[in-house]
């Protein structure tokens, strides 16, 4: 299977553990060269985060697992890329 | 290679600690419920020790005996109300949040950082007034030494007051306040209860 290189997430999450625990441990997971999380929208006890994460060979079960136990729940994967080479997002004329 | 680390599990049980006390907050509840309960503990001990030494018992056996006993009962209270209070307090917080996120968190970090709070604000609650009630007691464990059972009493309330001494000082530095101060407010609690049962009638 190819080898999966960028994942974008829309993640329901609590405050608690904050986006700073989570994002390190998100980047230490074997296969990650880089992650981002940025929010969206926040609540009194939970935040919406859009969670990009790069890397050459990512593990999507073990970054589902790690969000998981940190009380978030993926609701959409918003973007994915996996290959060689990381291709952008092509404008067309519906766009 | 791996390297052996002697004191591995224990670093990793402090740091998943640290962990869930980040997570549910429970430190603070904790430093409180010390305080508080130490401070039951000892001056409950007082009202123990005094109203026998009012009432004129003198063999140690028989304080130390009620003293272990009363001890035991504070301990077992803190304990059994701070589990009782904590995990329905605890149980709606975590229940309150997976409505909102619609998810089940029991055995997420959330869930073990909720679990964990309430063992360690129950045992705090628990330990607290039954430590700090036995220390009070010590002269009475060494009245085979002391050979007085009058100077038992006079150093069992000097220690009751030395102790509220030391708690208040310890509230005086969380406050970052007079520590000398917080310790004369919370001793001079001790005098009140030591005049007060002192002044009880006998017969």
């Amino acid at each position: 299977m190819g080898n999966l290189r960028r994942l974008v997430l829309d993640v329901l999450k609590p405050l608690d553990p904050s986006i700073v625990d989570l994002v390190q441990l998100l980047a230490e997971v074997e296969g990650v060269d880089g992650t981002n999380i940025s929010i969206y929208e926040i609540d009194r006890r939970v935040e919406n985060a859009k969670i990009t994460i790069e890397g050459h060979d990512l593990r999507y079960d073990e970054i589902v697992r790690i969000i998981e136990e940190n009380g978030g729940s993926v609701h959409s994967i918003d973007e994915v890329a996996a290959g060689r080479m990381l291709i952008e997002d092509v404008a067309t004329p519906q766009d | 290679m791996k390297r052996y680390k002697p004191f591995g599990c224990i670093v990793d049980g402090l740091d998943s600690l640290r962990e869930y006390e980040r997570i549910a907050g429970f430190l603070q509840i904790a430093r409180r419920a010390l305080a508080n309960n130490a401070f039951d503990g000892v001056l409950t001990m007082v009202g123990v020790i005094m109203g026998q030494w009012v009432g004129g018992v003198e063999r140690p056996g028989t304080v130390i005996l009620t003293g272990i006993a009363t001890s035991i009962s504070i301990g077992v209270s803190g304990l059994w109300g701070a589990y009782l209070a904590e995990s329905a307090e605890r149980g709606r917080e975590l229940a309150d949040l997976e409505k909102i996120s619609l998810t089940d968190l029991g055995e997420t970090k959330i869930g073990r950082a909720s679990r964990v709070a309430v063992v360690v604000v129950s045992l705090v609650d628990g330990l607290s007034p039954f430590l700090s009630s036995l220390i009070v007691l010590t002269p009475f464990f060494l009245a085979s030494l002391i050979d007085n059972l009058l100077v038992s009493y006079v150093l069992s309330m000097g220690l009751a007051l030395l102790s509220l001494f030391v708690l208040g000082m310890y509230l005086g530095h969380i406050s970052g306040r007079s520590l000398v101060g917080y310790g004369l407010r919370t001793a001079f609690a001790g005098v009140v209860a030591i005049v007060i049962t002192r002044l009880l009638p006998t017969e």
